[in-house]
């Protein structure tokens, strides 16, 4: 049985270019959920963009059976078959229409609803999308922010069965972009509808999704909700794209000093907290630490690593204190005010316990167990 | 001009070089208007102004010559000709922008690598190849022959015109429910208007004004085009009355003129980035 009541399955995708010298989607598998926000999240070129584009029936997958929407395969489906909407990165609205025919064009093109009842539906869906006044101007004639709200606009209208946008926000400023993907959500929710949002900023991923998919070279990383994907990332590469500022790495090994189990590297041996030991292994193991910045704290007195504060960035209520210890630089996030200056000598103390543990070739060990 | 540095002279000199190429130019074209107003005892004397305004020559153009046949002969070669290079090159060089196939480029410049060749060469076998046929002296085997510049460079044009079009328009309006034949005419041709009016008007001027494809391929019977009429009339260059040669002229001469004056707003929107 695939696919849930509406929602999308994407079953053992794969996708190449090239008559196969390019991978672009390799063994990837999705399960969205009805009403849904799932986001594909990845550095450029891993594979998100296809896996939608092969959802929308705009590229043409490899395999038979990798696309179902509420249970039925309709992998070999024209777009237009298919009752999904498209909202594109730089809006691909029809230049010569106005934003009215733009929105109606889908229901034009179908036919089946009279003009007052296509005329209603667009009201409605403009209304939504604070664009009433927009209606009659042209798509030259628009912003950014405006010609996407048009964009989901041709969208809505439709009622299709899930809604799939491909990086809606990359070309909007900044503070643009924060305001529309709280109302993308708003929107999402309030229409009660299955969503595939394609993005490669993690912020907005981890602020919009309700699940996330991370992608790397065409295949899917960990799909988990935003707070499991940061608090739990299943390998390196999840660990180290999500959170900003970036996670501390350090490459250990495992050493048995008087009875304890240490995590020695060139700059610190330091006991592995309790719980950890039995799952970490045993001595003479190399592994890679990942510690996000938020876990280091910046010692008061004795104790802790030696080092010397380079450089001090003001976030916001937050502040990075870079520091070099021993020739290895590690990301500080202090709460407010650092209190430290640019040269001073501090002692740092790194919260193991919070740590992530993968082996030389990224993968976490400590597995589902710490779920 | 608001930042110009130069002096006045410097200046002076610039207006002098334009005056003397505007009257390069226009003194040519004034010319044939006086000469057409002319009656035939003046037309060999050199004076701008004639003694008597003379429409004898306009009557004869009409009355003895029948001009405004060949008028019509060339309105329905010229256009007969732009619509066939549209009808052929559209979808031809939509295809060759839009889809990937073996051997795509070579192909392409096959096509429009016709244009390198002397097209002259091409006439006598032509013409041969029309009589055996059934061609030769109908508008269908003037619209083919025409056909052999106006279908590379359209395609020419349209391609790149095409290839520069965002491709994720017709995949919006595929989505949106077009098959791709309906993304095509409903949301990329009336997008792709001003070069289709550009081609359309360079393969009318090309079919209005050929000379040497009409000459050969046409009787004074058949679908002669003006510009043969005005070399017919003239008995290959042996009896030459000014006057209604000027009137001759200036009739075939207008109407492109008129055209390009009417699409010219979609000829800049074309050849401007060019």
């Amino acid at each position: 049985m695939h696919g849930t009541a509406s929602g999308i399955e994407v079953r053992n995708l794969r996708k190449t270019f090239g008559g196969g010298a390019v991978v672009a989607c390799d063994d990837v598998n999705l399960d969205i959920g009805a009403n849904e926000l799932l986001v594909l999240l990845g550095p450029s070129g891993c594979g998100k963009t296809t896996t939608l584009r092969c959802i929308a029936g705009l590229e043409n997958p490899d395999n038979d059976n990798a696309i179902w929407v509420r249970g039925r395969n309709i992998t070999r489906l024209a777009p237009r078959d298919r009752n999904l909407a498209f909202v594109f990165q730089d809006t691909a609205l029809f230049p010569n229409l106005t934003v009215r025919r733009n929105i109606s064009f889908g229901l034009d093109m179908r036919g089946k609803l009279s003009r007052a009842e296509i005329d209603g539906r667009v009201t409605e869906a403009a209304r939504l999308l604070k664009i009433e006044a927009l209606l009659d101007r042209h798509p030259r004639q628009l912003s950014g922010g405006q010609g996407q709200r048009a964009g989901l606009g041709r969208a809505i209208v439709m009622e299709p069965d899930a809604f799939l946008l491909d990086e809606p926000l990359a070309a909007l400023d900044a503070a643009l972009r924060v305001e529309m993907r709280t109302e993308i959500k708003l929107i999402q929710r309030k229409l009660a509808t299955t969503m595939i949002f394609v993005t490669h900023d993690q912020e907005e991923a981890l602020s919009i999704g309700d699940k996330i998919a991370v992608m790397k070279d065409g295949r899917v990383q960990q799909v988990d909700t935003p707070h499991d994907i940061y608090r739990r990332p299943a390998n390196l590469f999840v660990a180290t794209f999500i959170g900003s500022p970036p996670i501390n790495r350090f490459r250990c090994e495992l050493r048995e000093e008087g009875g304890d189990l240490r995590l020695a590297s060139p700059t610190f041996a330091l006991p592995v907290p309790a719980e950890l030991v039995r799952r970490l292994g045993v001595a003479g193991r190399e592994l890679i630490l990942g510690l996000r910045p938020e876990f280091v704290e910046i010692g008061r007195d004795g104790g802790g690593i030696e080092g010397v504060v380079r450089l001090t960035e003001l976030l916001g209520s937050r502040t990075l204190v870079l520091v070099d210890a021993g020739g290895t630089e590690i990301r500080v996030l202090v709460q407010g005010e650092p209190g430290v200056r640019e040269g001073e000598k501090v002692r740092l103390v790194l919260q193991l316990a919070r740590g992530f543990y993968f082996d030389l070739d990224g993968r976490s060990l400590l597995g589902e167990a710490r779920a | 001009m608001s930042d110009d540095r130069s002096g006045p002279g410097q200046k002076a000199l610039a207006w002098a070089a334009l005056t003397l190429v505007l009257a390069l130019v226009l003194i040519p074209y004034a010319y044939v208007i006086v000469t057409a107003f002319k009656p035939a005892e003046e037309a060999y004397d050199a004076t701008w102004l004639p003694q008597r305004v003379s429409f004898d020559a306009w009557v004869e153009v009409f009355e003895v010559n029948r001009f405004h046949r060949y008028l019509w002969n060339s309105l329905v070669a010229g256009a007969g000709s732009a619509a066939l290079a549209i009808l052929i090159s559209v979808p031809g060089a939509y295809i060759f922008a839009r889809k990937q196939f073996r051997f795509r480029e070579p192909l392409f410049y096959m096509i429009v690598g016709t244009l390198i060749f002397p097209f002259i060469l091409l006439i006598v076998p032509i013409t041969i190849a029309w009589i055996r046929i059934g061609l030769f002296d109908t508008f269908v085997g003037l619209w083919l022959a025409f056909q052999i510049f106006a279908v590379p460079y359209s395609m020419w044009i349209l391609r790149g015109y095409f290839a520069g079009m965002p491709r994720n328009i017709e995949e919006a309006a595929m989505v949106y429910g077009c098959t791709q034949f309906q993304a095509f005419y409903r949301v990329i041709l009336p997008l792709a208007k001003p070069v289709i009016v550009s081609v359309l008007f360079l393969a009318f001027l090309q079919g209005w004004s050929d000379f040497l494809f009409s000459n050969m391929l046409t009787t004074g019977d058949g679908p002669r085009t003006a510009s043969v009429a005005i070399y017919a009339s003239t008995a290959g260059g042996e009896r030459v009355d000014w006057q209604v040669l000027m009137v001759m002229t200036l009739l075939t001469g207008i109407p492109p003129v008129l055209l390009y004056i009417l699409s010219q707003k979609h000829l800049a929107k074309t050849f401007a980035p060019a």
